[in-house]
């Protein structure tokens, strides 16, 4: 109790306050630029955070990785170019509100899920810290594997009416995630004798490929703005009919969100579409998912600033970073000295209280900095059509040379653009195939290490009582689903 | 193109994709830290499931035409139809040209100049005609973009050659 008034005393001081505005500020501006991941974000900051104390230099750190997931959405919703890897699932159908004139009610439907998650994100932190590090720990291979299989299960979901073109779609993403280094021996796949793709190909590149740079090469050869483009350039926050509307997708959201977050490895990208995927299965409008619903701009923004808290479970109860993000702010305690893990909440308290009182003024930041500078936002993206096509791709071009400063990943992103263009052309949905492409690696190395412990044996994927559960749970999800569009299919018959 | 026609493309292109990669992942080499399954071994059942689906599709297309006529599909997988452009394909390929220039002539003429060029070249080709803001957005694009990714987030970009032709 002492340490918790320590806490609140240290953010009455200002230095705080000060952290998490400039952090949330810092996170978005990088979030919204294509290629500045949130740890790159952070990372830019580590330096800076040397003479800091150690509390308001987490907190500072924290706050652009909660700036820096909402960030990403902006983007994705204006110009079709998520701006995190996360944020992919929101383009679905925060472009298409967009394209509708509706970007203030997509941006202020994502502000508002965005802090309704990281609030409830944040309460679990606090809460339940001690209790679901132990859900990390439970996690074996088999286990990672099945929550791999878990994710895919949502290909259905997601493949616009036909599962066999979103079954292709996710082989053609499964294959470019089997570019590059094997898993488990190290030997080089597909890569062509090319130096450039020994690392394989990291998944923002193939979706700012698939939906920036093909959406330019689509618009280009379209009449100006046909679809009245963002008429609204005002911001426009849910109403309490939105309000209640969003609570359900919002909820689904916030428990995916916390399931993946908690999860080392696993990630804001999976539970965004798992979310999308599952708001849409339990909506009652599950026809207006891919046409601009706002439950499928809430479910993905809610799971994943869920995630920016919950991610945090495993590094502060156990030093476990389970993303980039958590292994920059893991750099940070070391710097201060302080080891995250059990002994942290004995030995500095101040500073973990101090950062939870910092993630809810960055939450609360990320509101106020949201309604400041949105509209300004969809103000830039009213200007006329040929500026701001060239703009964009000026935009997303440096972004990707800034991720490994490589010429050769400019070409790459070209050529997946134009490989998108291709899709589009064959009706072949592109978000299987980012599914497949984000979860390649975590099933195929999962999968190889639990036969590897189990000496070839297949079983362990059921005797793993969390394997089995989720497994079970892919299975029915996805009977669930055929059952409902064989169903659908009758009724459309009849 | 209707949608029995783009299936038997999609079947079609995705055998082909199928057979040269599952050919390709047979090339892969065996490590002697290879496990049981190898480095092969889960690309090869991808590329399998990927042939099934590419027949499936291809054979479908073929048995029920008027069928797959009336399959439904979202706007989110079309290319929108171009109700302004004649030539939306030939649009499409001269901002690929573009962009795969813009790629040539960076490590050539630098960011600054280069990121200027592709500005000004995209938006005149997409259709902008005056000329002083076609001038002034592409001079004023690389530095401010310049300012953004070098100074401001400390990202190296490159100079170019202009360093070797103005003898530094």
């Amino acid at each position: 109790m002492d340490s918790f008034l320590m806490a609140m005393s240290n953010l009455a001081s200002g230095w705080i306050i000060l952290s998490a505005f400039a952090g949330v500020l810092w996170g978005i501006f990088g979030g919204a630029l294509p290629g500045i991941s949130p740890s790159i974000a952070m990372a830019l900051l580590l330096p800076f955070t040397v003479g800091m104390d150690a509390t308001n230099a987490l907190v500072l750190l924290a706050s652009v990785y909660v700036g820096a997931e909402y960030g990403g959405s902006i983007p994705a919703i204006l110009i079709r170019t998520p701006g995190t890897n996360s944020a992919s699932a929101t383009v679905i159908d925060g472009y298409e509100m967009a394209k509708q004139g509706r970007a203030g009610e997509a941006l202020g439907i994502s502000l508002m899920s965005g802090l309704v998650g990281g609030l409830f994100g944040l309460a679990v932190l606090v809460l339940c810290t001690e209790s679901l590090a132990k859900v990390a720990l439970a996690f074996t291979p088999a286990a990672y594997f099945s929550l791999g299989i878990l994710g895919l299960s949502v290909i259905a979901g997601l493949s616009s009416g036909s599962l066999v073109r979103g079954l292709l779609a996710a082989c053609i993403g499964l294959m470019i995630a089997f570019i590059g280094s094997d898993p488990v021996s190290g030997v080089q796949r597909f890569t062509f004798g090319s130096e450039d793709l020994l690392d394989g190909v990291k998944p923002i590149l193939v979706m700012v490929g698939l939906f920036a740079v093909t959406e330019m090469l689509v618009q280009i050869g379209e009449p100006p703005w046909a679809n009245g483009g963002n008429a609204s350039t005002r911001l426009k926050l849910p109403n309490w009919a939105m309000t209640k509307r969003l609570f359900k997708p919002q909820a689904i959201g916030a428990v995916i969100g916390t399931v993946e977050g908690v999860t080392p490895g696993a990630g804001g990208t999976i539970a965004a579409f798992m979310a999308y995927s599952e708001a849409k299965r339990w909506s009652k409008h599950p026809e207006e998912f891919g046409k601009g619903s706002p439950e499928g701009v809430a479910a993905p923004e809610s799971a994943n600033n869920v995630v920016t808290a919950t991610a945090l479970v495993p590094l502060l109860s156990l030093g476990i970073p389970g993303s980039n993000s958590a292994a920059i702010l893991l750099g940070g305690f070391l710097i201060h000295g302080l080891q995250p893990g059990p002994m942290l909440f004995q030995k500095a308290p101040e500073v973990v209280y101090g950062l939870y009182g910092g993630l809810f003024i960055a939450n609360i930041a990320m509101l106020l900095i949201g309604l400041v500078i949105l509209t300004p936002c969809m103000w830039l993206v009213n200007r006329p059509k040929p500026f701001l096509i060239a703009f964009i791709l000026a935009l997303v071009m440096s972004g990707v040379f800034a991720i490994h400063q490589s010429i050769f990943e400019c070409g790459l992103v070209l050529g997946i653009g134009v490989l998108g263009y291709v899709l589009r052309l064959l009706r072949i949905p592109v978000l299987p195939l980012v599914l497949g492409l984000v979860l390649g690696y975590l099933v195929e190395s999962n999968y190889r290490r639990s036969l590897l412990i189990s000496g070839g044996e297949h079983s362990i994927f059921v005797t793993d009582p969390v394997s089995a559960g989720l497994l079970s749970l892919a299975v029915l999800l996805s009977l669930y689903t055929a059952w409902k569009e064989f169903t659908e299919k009758q009724d459309a018959k009849s | 193109m209707n949608d029995a026609l783009v299936d038997r493309i999609s079947g079609g292109l995705g055998m082909l994709l199928a057979g040269s990669y599952i050919l390709s992942a047979q090339g892969i080499e065996d490590s002697l830290l290879a496990d049981g399954v190898g480095a092969s071994g889960v690309p090869m059942g991808v590329g399998i499931v990927l042939l099934l689906a590419s027949f499936f599709l291809f054979v479908k297309s073929l048995k029920n035409k008027a069928a797959m006529d009336e399959l439904p599909h979202s706007g989110e997988t079309e290319v929108p139809a171009a109700k302004g452009s004649k030539h939306p394909h030939a649009m499409a390929l001269g901002l690929i040209l573009i962009l795969a220039s813009y790629v040539f002539l960076l490590p050539l003429l630098g960011y600054v100049v280069s990121v200027g060029i592709l500005v000004g070249a995209v938006a005149w080709f997409a259709g902008a005609r005056r000329y002083t803001s076609l001038l002034m957005c592409s001079v004023l694009a690389g530095p401010l973009l310049w300012l953004v990714f070098d100074w401001a987030l400390e990202i190296r970009l490159p100079v170019g050659l202009w360093p070797m032709w103005l003898g530094k």
